[in-house]
């Protein structure tokens, strides 16, 4: 990038409830389509009475086509119009990172849904034969984002490690059922296993499309990486990264959340071909202006710093967990106080905690609009 | 004896799971959520029953959290932020202990199903360690972990005094964070002498059956100070635990065998299980074999329902095979 702090956001946004109605068949209300012509006339996309059209129809498989494809570019305006420099469709077309994913892909079972906490659940599969891969389930969405904008485009990528951190492994814990004695032995190894397959099946037939369509930039999602903060299990997580990006000439960064950065800066300079870190800061900073002691929630940069991490990082400075607006001062403090840490300004990517779906868009405009002053303003001041 | 339990919070079963969605989102009443767990209680008990478990729990559907119920009822502690259940992709909410804790009724008598639990058997009840207590809690009063580790304990004697008056026979305290490894919790041997002195002051002169419960990593490593501690029976979990440095330890206590992996959805295999369980009772008692258990690893909720009922089949098969491999 030729100007510093380049903004973006980490991936999802939520889906308008034309989106999601449409694309289940339902019938929209007048409220909701004029809804749509807001939005759109507010992020100046051409040929609404189309929509209007696609919208007030009954359902078929084109239409719901379609409906994906407009909810893809609404989101692609709406970062570009919040001023974003690196733009994706803010996976309208994904159902949710992981059973995007496992839905599309062979060797999968879902088994139903278990607790993640109070009343939530998640779905989980399980591993029940080789993953095989059966048809691309990034590119559709890549070719699109990238026909439909001048930005940069980056694509998020759910990584192999979270994919199986996430799944039962029934296929590789069976298959070295009778071969490995020791049942905590015979899980990791199974897990290896699973992980190196899903790598080889899965991901990297999938970078490949991608990259021979012309993507640039691969943001690896690995939520999941310091859930088990044991050596064993960050080298296997650093060695799934890398084996996973190996060789492909594109730009690859990963993005980790609400995770334990004591654990994962230890590991950082593990990662080979990793560009950016993309990390969450803004939710655990306090709300108060300036540079300094106001910074609490900042202080592990120097952890990643001070094993020698020496890689770009996508800074998180907006919180996507809650509706307070970051004022652009506080983003540009959040910034400033960054920058004296690194000690360089070109590593810093300004970014938005994790994904906006959580929030309305009425708020995610807001907060990406201030994000992008915030990036401006620091500019200014450093100038 | 050889028996068979279960060692956690069960799964919601399909039909709860709809119900506590749609009373999250408004679109179901109190009433229908209390009718909810309701059937769903009667449904895992049942389960229990016909898979002929010797003691019988009544599925802790109502426990959002193993500490839950505590982090809720105490007086000087409030519900803080979402944390991560060890190393799994789970969440649970960190009791903030923020003056003098006091138990001012008895901590879950409003939540075990009692009169969905059956007459002729033993039930068993499931609370958190002091130990483990201690070390998820975020202690802002106490002046030190062990302070509060130890008032902790007194209130859990309480809670236990109480459960054998209700019919409990059993009670099984949970302590994943006694054997879990990770940077942040490791204890030393000197710490070990604290947990002690908590466990006795928590089970000392209790009428019924203590057994402490570790999970999520290797029992091995708190050989032998953990023999010393004052319960009846240790549980532990075989898919963390070395064999090998297991088998170099004698016992003078019964165990509970954690052969049955709840956070694996592959059903094992029943033959190998009964192997490995015949090597560890035979290697662990060598003068008299005490009271064995076979048991799931840990709470059998990180499964779907349909698969925590195949392994509690499973569990109970594992008891028969043994009682006829020890008994004849």
């Amino acid at each position: 990038m030729d100007k510093l702090f380049p903004a973006q956001e980490m991936g999802s946004l939520a889906k308008p409830v034309w989106r999601i109605k449409g694309y289940r068949g339902k019938p929209l209300s007048k409220e909701e389509i004029a809804e749509a012509v807001d939005w759109g006339k507010i992020l100046g996309v051409e040929n609404l009475d189309a929509l209007v059209k696609l919208l007030s129809e009954g359902d078929s498989p084109n239409r719901r086509k379609a409906i994906l494809e407009w909810s893809a570019k609404y989101a692609i305006r709406f970062f570009e119009k919040a001023g974003l420099d690196i733009v994706f469709d803010g996976e309208q077309w994904r159902s949710e990172m992981y059973e995007h994913v496992i839905r599309n892909v062979a060797g999968f079972k879902f088994l139903g849904y278990v607790k993640s906490f109070d009343y939530r659940y998640f779905n989980k599969a399980a591993c029940v034969g080789r993953p095989k891969h059966v048809k691309s389930f990034y590119l559709d969405e890549f070719i699109f984002t990238k026909k439909n904008t001048k930005k940069e485009v980056k694509v998020p990528f759910t990584g192999p490690y979270t994919l199986v951190d996430w799944t039962f492994n029934e296929y590789y814990e069976k298959r070295l059922g009778g071969e490995v004695k020791d049942f905590k032995r015979r899980k990791f190894e199974a897990k290896r296993d699973f992980v190196f397959d899903l790598i080889k099946e899965i991901m990297r037939p999938e970078i490949n499309e991608l990259v021979n369509s012309g993507a640039t930039w691969i943001q690896i999602d690995e939520p999941a990486a310091t859930t088990n903060p044991t050596d064993e299990e960050m080298k296997l997580f650093a060695e799934s990264f890398n084996e996973t990006v190996k060789g492909f000439k594109c730009t690859f960064s990963l993005h980790n959340c609400y995770s334990n950065y004591e654990v994962l800066a230890k590991y950082a300079c593990e990662l080979q071909n990793c560009n950016q870190l993309a990390l969450e800061f803004a939710n655990r900073d306090s709300r108060q202006t300036g540079i300094g002691n106001a910074r609490k929630g900042y202080k592990d940069i120097k952890l990643f710093e001070d094993y020698g991490f020496r890689g770009n990082y996508g800074l998180g400075v907006v919180d996507v967990h809650t509706d307070f607006v970051e004022p652009p001062e506080l983003v540009r403090d959040r910034i400033l106080h960054v920058v004296k840490v690194v000690d360089n300004p070109d590593r810093i990517y300004v970014s938005t905690d994790c994904g906006l779906r959580t929030r309305t868009w009425e708020i995610s405009f807001q907060k990406l609009k201030n994000m992008v002053l915030g990036a401006e303003l620091t500019r200014k001041a450093l100038e | 004896m050889i028996g068979c339990y279960v060692t956690g919070i069960l799964p919601h079963p399909k039909e709860l799971i709809d119900v506590t969605q749609s009373y999250d989102r408004g679109r179901a009443s109190e009433r229908e959520l209390e009718m909810a767990f309701q059937d769903a209680t009667l449904k895992v008990i049942n389960a229990q029953l016909s898979a002929k478990l010797s003691y019988i729990t009544d599925g802790m559907l109502r426990w959002q959290d193993l500490l839950r119920p505590f982090t809720e009822n105490l007086r000087g502690t409030k519900m803080g932020s979402l944390a991560r259940w060890f190393n799994n992709n789970t969440f649970y909410r960190k009791p903030v202990i923020t003056g003098e804790i006091r138990r001012e009724k008895n901590i879950v008598e409003e939540i075990p199903y009692l009169k969905y639990l059956p007459r002729g058997l033993p039930w068993k009840a499931i609370l958190p360690a002091p130990y483990t207590f201690a070390q998820l809690a975020e202690n802002q009063f106490y002046k030190d972990k062990t302070e509060f580790m130890l008032k902790y304990a007194q209130i859990l004697k309480e809670e236990i005094k109480d459960l054998a008056k209700l019919g409990f026979g059993y009670v099984q305290l949970s302590d994943p964070a006694l054997v879990y490894k990770s940077t942040a919790m490791s204890e030393s041997r000197g710490e070990l002498d604290t947990i002690n002195e908590a466990l006795r002051a928590a089970v000392k002169g209790i009428p019924i059956k203590t057994c402490l419960q570790t999970f999520f990593g290797d029992f091995s490593q708190i050989l032998p100070e953990a023999l010393d501690f004052p319960v009846d029976h240790f549980g532990i979990d075989l898919y963390e635990t070395d064999f090998e440095k297991l088998k170099e330890y004698s016992f003078e206590k019964g165990v509970a065998l954690g052969l049955v992996d709840s956070r694996s959805s592959l059903v094992e295999n029943v033959d190998e299980l009964t192997r490995v369980a015949k090597e560890i009772v035979n290697s662990i008692y060598h003068s008299k074999m005490r009271e064995v258990f076979i048991c799931p690893n840990c709470d059998l909720e990180f499964l779907p329902w349909e698969r925590a009922e195949e392994k509690m089949k499973v569990i109970s098969s594992l008891a028969k095979l043994l009682r006829e491999e020890f008994y004849g």
